[in-house]
């Protein structure tokens, strides 16, 4: 395998106040070119590993250890400056809401140029590749949206402009944090093939942080799976989802509704919610949910370990499952 | 694991514990006042002891009639805090009903209930006290009316806001299908989830309630001679003032005492029932 | 016992524009009881505005709403009629659903004195049995809200819709806010309590594979019209309306992995409400509209038993 693109080794981010561990001990690695997603439930610690990766951890929380190695630098412990050259140059974000990443007052075409200008870039043709950028995304009528606000685009529309904004300085790595999640079904699908389409075009790496297992299944190359702060399972997308080798990826998946089930059987569900990150302790998080646990797993923390299918943090793999 | 009260973040407030400590000193000094228990009788004249600065026997001094100025703060001290409990009590009552009315129901009440709000906002505060006690009277009664007009539409508008937002919540929305009376859902479900902002209200109002006492007393409206008022006090010892400080300095410094006090309970109150401040 | 929707529209007015929207445009359902409709359909598709309608919180602009031939809304209290406090609505989102400052046993507890629903001395019990009916221990009806989980809160308010005794539930995305482990598990509560009280249920969400998990029939919405309706099965096994069919090649699947390809389904946006399109309100998405379709106004046509779809190219 080549060079990696970003290295995130053992980071842990904690809360500041009462230190309180939110996302313990993550270690991956990006590819150039390569897409990775993030599946995880709420309080699972995907959001906080992204935001990390470009020193926006909200106030209140900090990364209490680890490094994240990107171009011999570690962005962890690098000054403003340098996170500023790198942010949206060479690692872009689009979010949730594209409202956070647009100002409402400023027309598009403004806000897009400032950010070539705020990265030093030439700004003599800058309309033009602003205007190419808008087209590239799929907005219909790219003249009329340089000269228009924010809330004058439906909520699709306005994240084809954030894609645009994050796209326009051709980053190395992309960020998504559930792009789509807000948006119709319709309209998602349409994202995700713009996606999809930029990605190859431009051989960008990219990092999907999703709840939702669907999207990811035909996006990404890899998936990592977090649970209660940690990775529990990382693997092939193909074998992450046919041959799922922790108890908790294999239960969520097979808590879905299957299309191609006929007699709707009775979906198998996964007792409990997840615990807080902070209260697991030496045991695997999963312990008091999972069917197979037993005395050592609840007393004892398993690790991360190459298997047949995935790389697993289980002490009792699902096994052989096609 | 036990749920903190607003009580124990309150008490996490400086603002709040120094404020409350103001606070039941004055009450203190009311209750004593309204007991009988004062050094002196404020009202009683004493012409051959008059304006004797602060000694062991007047501890504030006396006035010009000789009179115990300690006694009369206390006394002061006990009308002002009436006024102001009894003003704030009606206004909060009646802007809190006529908010939450207008804002549940919308429409044509909503409609007169912030005309009604904007047209009483329309007068300066004082200058609307003053019309309604010189037409009313000038007995302590009349003087908490007056402020409590001044003062309604300000609980108007503290009540009438959050209304707006949690009638649209969908817990109001499920007890409404659920079939529970008018009543029932604005006093069960929407008063308590817009108390907050309304109690720290009150406490503000208050301090400014004893201010605008003190103002009226001082214009001659309010309290009327013989009896004690703080703003009276300070009134009368204007001309006093040059030669004899004290006449002016204890009354001024109780008027301070009650308005500093009350204002750092509020702030102590937002603090504490805010949970978004909670957190620093 | 039927719940009958018949020819219903809802317009309202937009106060700063003055526009008028049209967020149901001639829908008719009937129901039986004991069944489960499932109402699927995009933002801005008139599902939760029926939903408010059919919980009363809402009056038709014309047409009528009924349960058992009686109409839903009354006019004289503004809202669902005393009669029918045996409809309920389970909210989308748990963190708002339950009042924060009562203790969910004191929620339910409500419900049971103020309609008399059952003896002083035998609310607790009560409120023990209706908690344990939906899954949770009853040593937290000491809790507030916020010391439960969201899985736990929709629980509560299922609770909470199910003292009243209703014989019609209305779900609007009961586990669209939920977090993916725990969606399956309320499913199969939603499934056992229909089952067991003989429940009525609508089923509203944008997520096909919760609707095709849960319903007996199935209404497609798209700009306040249903567009197609019938049996579960022949719905989406044999979609005629292209957008029932676009909508079905969009759902998100996860048993289809790795190859890469996504190809948006429709072109286009969700036209504003406010101007609606002329004709179908489908035309400009549609991969299959002529001409005519955008003057044709299109209404439900019988293709198959029970099976309904709105659409003249479809033959």
């Amino acid at each position: 395998m080549s060079k990696p693109l970003i290295e995130i080794s053992n980071l842990t981010v904690s809360t500041t106040d009462d230190n309180r561990t939110l996302v313990n001990d993550v270690s991956f690695s990006i590819a150039p070119g390569e897409a990775v997603g993030v599946v995880g439930e709420s309080g699972s610690g995907k959001t906080l590993t992204a935001l990390s990766l470009l020193g926006l951890l909200p106030r209140g929380v900090h990364a209490t250890s680890g490094s994240i190695t990107y171009g011999g630098k570690d962005l962890l412990t690098a000054d403003r400056e340098t996170l500023r050259s790198i942010r949206g140059n060479e690692i872009a974000m689009i979010y949730q809401d594209p409202m956070t990443a647009l100002n409402p007052v400023m027309k598009l075409g403004a806000q897009l140029i400032e950010v070539i200008q705020s990265h030093g870039g030439d700004t003599s043709n800058a309309m033009e590749r602003v205007l190419t950028a808008f087209s590239e995304v799929g907005i219909p009528d790219p003249k009329r949206a340089y000269e228009s606000y924010p809330h004058e685009f439906s909520g699709g529309m306005r994240q084809r402009v954030m894609i645009a904004m994050a796209l326009i300085l051709s980053p190395q790595l992309l960020i998504a944090d559930e792009p789509t999640t807000a948006l119709d079904v319709t309209i998602q699908q349409q994202i995700l093939a713009l996606v999809m389409q930029e990605r190859r075009k431009r051989n960008m790496s990219m990092l999907w942080i999703t709840h939702d297992l669907g999207v990811v299944a035909n996006l990404v190359d890899r998936v990592i799976v977090m649970y209660a702060g940690r990775i529990v399972e990382v693997g092939s997308v193909k074998e992450v989802f046919t041959n799922p080798q922790h108890p908790y990826t294999a239960g969520l998946l097979a808590s879905l509704p299957k299309a191609s089930d006929k007699n709707r059987t009775r979906l198998l569900s996964i007792p409990g919610i997840p615990p807080k990150p902070w209260t697991v302790g030496e045991s695997c998080a999963f312990s008091p949910r999972c069917s197979k646990a037993d005395q050592q797993c609840r007393s004892s923390l398993p690790v991360l370990a190459t298997n047949t299918h995935t790389d697993a943090a289980c002490f009792h793999l699902m096994g052989d499952n096609s | 694991m036990r749920e903190k009260t607003w009580f124990s973040y309150y008490l996490k407030s400086t603002s709040g514990v120094v404020g409350g400590i103001l606070v039941l000193i004055m009450v203190a000094i009311s209750l004593l006042s309204a007991l009988g228990i004062t050094p002196h009788d404020p009202l009683i004249q004493d012409p051959i002891n008059a304006l004797q600065g602060p000694s062991s026997q007047y501890w504030f001094g006396t006035d010009q009639f000789g009179r115990d100025i300690l006694s009369r703060c206390m006394d002061g001290m006990r009308r002002s805090m009436l006024v102001s409990i009894v003003a704030v009590s009606i206004a909060t009552l009646v802007g809190v009903l006529m908010g939450i009315v207008g804002g549940y129901f919308g429409k044509v009440l909503d409609g007169f209930v912030v005309r009604f709000s904007d047209v009483i906002f329309a007068f300066p505060a004082i200058l609307l006290a003053l019309a309604i006690v010189n037409s009313l009277g000038n007995s302590w009664i009349d003087t908490s009316i007056a402020i409590a007009v001044v003062y309604t539409p300000i609980f108007i508008r503290v009540a009438r806001g959050p209304v707006l937002s949690v009638k649209e919540m969908d817990y109001v929305k499920a007890v409404r299908i659920l079939g529970f009376s008018t009543p029932k859902v604005l006093f069960s479900h929407i008063l308590p989830n817009v108390l907050p902002p309304i109690v720290i209200q009150i406490a503000l109002s208050m301090s400014w309630a004893i201010l605008t006492e003190s103002g009226l007393s001082f214009l001659g409206l309010g309290t009327q001679p013989p009896d004690a008022s703080l703003g009276l006090m300070v009134s009368e010892a204007q001309s006093l003032a040059a030669f004899a400080w004290w006449t002016l300095a204890f009354p001024s410094l109780f008027i301070t005492i009650a308005v500093v006090g009350l204002n750092l309970v509020g702030d102590g109150l937002r603090d504490s029932l805010d949970p978004a401040r909670r957190s620093s | 016992m039927t719940l009958s929707i018949t020819d219903v529209t809802k317009r309202y007015k937009i106060r700063v524009t003055r526009a008028q929207v049209n967020a149901l445009n001639g829908v008719t359902i009937d129901l039986p009881a004991k069944k489960t409709l499932g109402i699927v359909g995009e933002s801005g598709c008139g599902k939760s505005t029926l939903a408010r309608m059919i919980v009363g919180l809402e009056q038709p602009s014309s047409g009528t709403v009924t349960w058992n031939g009686e109409p839903i809304f009354d006019k004289a209290r503004n809202m669902l009629s005393s009669k029918h406090s045996n409809i309920q609505l389970v909210f989308q989102d748990p963190y708002s659903s339950l009042n924060p400052r009562q203790k969910i046993g004191d929620s339910i507890a409500e419900v049971l004195t103020v309609h008399h629903l059952v003896e002083k001395d035998a609310v607790q019990a009560r409120i023990a049995e209706l908690l344990t009916e939906v899954g949770i221990s009853p040593e937290l009806a000491h809790r507030y809200p916020h010391q439960l989980s969201g899985g736990q809160r929709q629980r509560v308010s299922i609770a909470r819709a199910l003292a009243s005794q209703p014989d019609l539930l209305v779900l609007d995305e009961p586990v669209s806010a939920l977090d993916v482990s725990v969606r399956a598990e309320v499913m199969n509560l939603l499934i056992d309590l229909r089952e067991r009280l003989g429940l009525t249920y609508i089923f509203i969400s944008h997520d096909l594979s919760m609707i095709r998990h849960i319903s007996d029939q199935i209404a497609v919405m798209y700009l306040g019209k249903i567009v197609e309706s019938g049996p579960w099965d022949s719905v989406l096994e044999n979609p005629q309306h292209p957008y029932t069919k676009a909508l079905i090649a969009a759902m998100p699947d996860h048993t289809e992995v790795g190859n890469n390809a996504y190809e948006a389904p429709l072109k286009g946006e969700v036209p504003d409400p406010a101007s609606m399109p002329t004709g179908c309100a489908f035309h400009l998405r549609c991969p299959i509209a002529v001409p005519s379709c955008s003057t044709n106004a299109q209404t439900l046509r019988e293709i198959e038993p029970n099976h309904q779809i709105a659409c003249q190219e479809v033959k």
